[in-house]
């Protein structure tokens, strides 16, 4: 294993977010801070309760979601998409370095990346509220993977992008739309029959209410039969990647 | 450099057939032994830069073997990877990286430790002066200025096959001079090269061994002298244009 050529695949991944952090890391650490101070903390003050916690607690976890899974998949489609139109990624595919190790120090350059925006905005949410974590295991372990999957979702769409216009038709008519459809901000307890049957459908409602077990420690869901499906659903994206780049699609001749 | 017995680069029957149907190569056969020099000469659309790519991994041959000091490069394509080194036709720097940073990536995508890298990249920015520009953003120099970015890449690794495609296409005459002077150097010191180029002067100035291509086929190859006696012809630009059927441009033609 060629340990130097993985890291500094990686590490050209991470120096490409920081070097332009305004974009990468600030904005979508504002537009978190936003969410929780306009839905929870002005809006919020008007509900009651929902599923026994206040509405602030009750919605972060969602965000937290949000935040991992738009900038893993931001970030990787993005970067991936960029290094083959200015065929800087060329450097990388006529090194050693070998098709496993670009695929992870692919798809894990975004997940860190999102994973410095969850943990601030983590913090930052403490600060505002007291934010109970009932299960830290689970909390990391489900967002991680959600994380992961969003990562390699990203990873695969920069794989098929022709254009940053591809990037966008994902991000904005299906994974936004799916997150916020996923009960971030309300309870399926609160929608009536068939709303609750196509929340239900959808995977994403799974993955917020898993967070949602692991920081609250009640949801919609049992989490001990969504956490291992997410983590397959990742695993399953991670396999078809691999498969990819393997076969050195849109990326060899 | 004197050649040695061993073979760099050993290409049997290579095929490439791209998705849209178009034969690029078309059963390459061609041996470059360790310490020569050849010149890959032939018109654009060819199969110069597909053969290159698919020497480098860029490209994923239909059928056919390469290999690079023995080393298969699809079998075994991270030893092939190791010895290689190339610089693309097209400047293809990162945006987000200074001159530095691009050459020390490049070496730590190839293992190298850091102290190493250290003292490879000073040597390298002094040898192609780019010394001053070290920490200038790739894409905010000189076109020159990027060309040598892109050899100093190339070489950050010291590859013992070094492959140039069309190194000093576009350059202003100091500087494919230089470029001249470093090729012939890094070749005495034992670095096998293949270079693909347009200018016929420059294959026949640099290299000892030059391969026409045409029509994803090589056509022959030899030295300039056995080229010119084979096809006849007094200079190596008529052999060129015999071989890629524009025989009625050559000097012969015009003067009968």
């Amino acid at each position: 294993m060629n340990w130097y050529g993985f890291f500094s695949v990686l590490r050209r991944e991470m120096k490409r977010f920081w070097s332009i952090k305004r974009q990468t890391i600030l904005g979508p650490l504002l537009e978190t801070f936003l969410y929780i101070s306009v839905f929870g903390a002005a809006l919020g003050s008007r509900i009651d309760t929902l599923d026994g916690h206040s509405y602030i607690n009750y919605i972060i976890p969602g965000l937290l979601l949000m935040a991992i899974a738009m900038n893993s998949y931001a970030n990787n489609s993005a970067s991936l998409l960029q290094q083959k139109m200015m065929h800087a990624i060329d450097d990388q595919l006529t090194s050693p370095v070998s098709n496993t190790s670009l695929l992870a120090a692919f798809t894990l350059g975004g997940f860190f990346r999102a994973s410095i925006i969850t943990c601030i905005a983590f913090v930052t949410a403490s600060f505002l509220t007291d934010l109970p974590v009932v299960y830290p295991l689970l909390t990391i372990v489900s967002l991680a993977a959600c994380g992961l999957f969003f990562a390699s979702v990203g990873v695969l769409v920069g794989l098929l992008a022709k254009s940053f216009d591809n990037i966008s038709f994902y991000q904005i008519f299906i994974i936004q739309p799916l997150i916020f459809l996923g009960g971030i901000f309300y309870s399926t307890s609160l929608l009536s029959g068939p709303f609750q049957t196509l929340t239900h459908i959808n995977p994403i409602f799974y993955m917020i209410n898993t967070v949602r077990h692991g920081m609250l420690g009640t949801s919609d869901v049992n989490p001990w039969i969504s956490l291992p499906v997410i983590i397959l659903a990742a695993m399953a994206v991670v396999t078809v990647n691999l498969i990819l780049f393997k076969k050195g699609y849109r990326l060899r001749g | 450099m004197k050649k040695s017995g061993k073979l760099a680069l050993d290409i049997k029957a290579l095929e490439k057939t791209y998705g849209s149907g178009t034969h690029a190569l078309r059963g390459i056969d061609l041996q470059v032994r360790e310490g020569e020099f050849l010149g890959l000469l032939g018109p654009n659309g060819a199969g110069k830069s597909t053969l290159i790519h698919s020497i480098m991994g860029l490209v994923m041959p239909s059928g056919g073997t390469a290999k690079v000091f023995g080393h298969d490069v699809v079998a075994d394509y991270q030893e092939a990877r190791k010895l290689c080194g190339l610089a693309p036709q097209e400047p293809n720097l990162d945006w987000f990286l200074t001159v530095e940073e691009t050459l020390d990536f490049h070496g730590g995508y190839y293992g190298m430790r850091k102290a190493e890298r250290k003292t490879r990249i000073s040597e390298l920015l002094e040898a192609f002066s780019l010394t001053e520009k070290r920490n200038v953003n790739g894409r905010e120099l000189s076109g020159g200025m990027k060309r040598r970015v892109v050899i100093a890449r190339a070489l950050m690794h010291k590859p013992k096959l070094l492959i140039l495609d069309e190194p000093t296409a576009g350059v202003d005459v100091e500087l494919r001079l230089e470029l001249w002077h470093y090729m012939q150097k890094l070749n005495k010191e034992g670095t096998t090269i293949v270079l693909t180029t347009h200018y016929i002067e420059e294959a026949e100035q640099l290299c000892n061994r030059i391969a026409l291509i045409n029509q994803g086929q090589i056509i022959d190859d030899g030295t300039p002298i056995e080229l010119k006696k084979r096809f006849k012809k007094k200079t190596l630009e008529d052999v060129y244009l015999t071989v890629t059927g524009r025989e009625e441009l050559t000097r012969e033609a015009k003067l009968a």
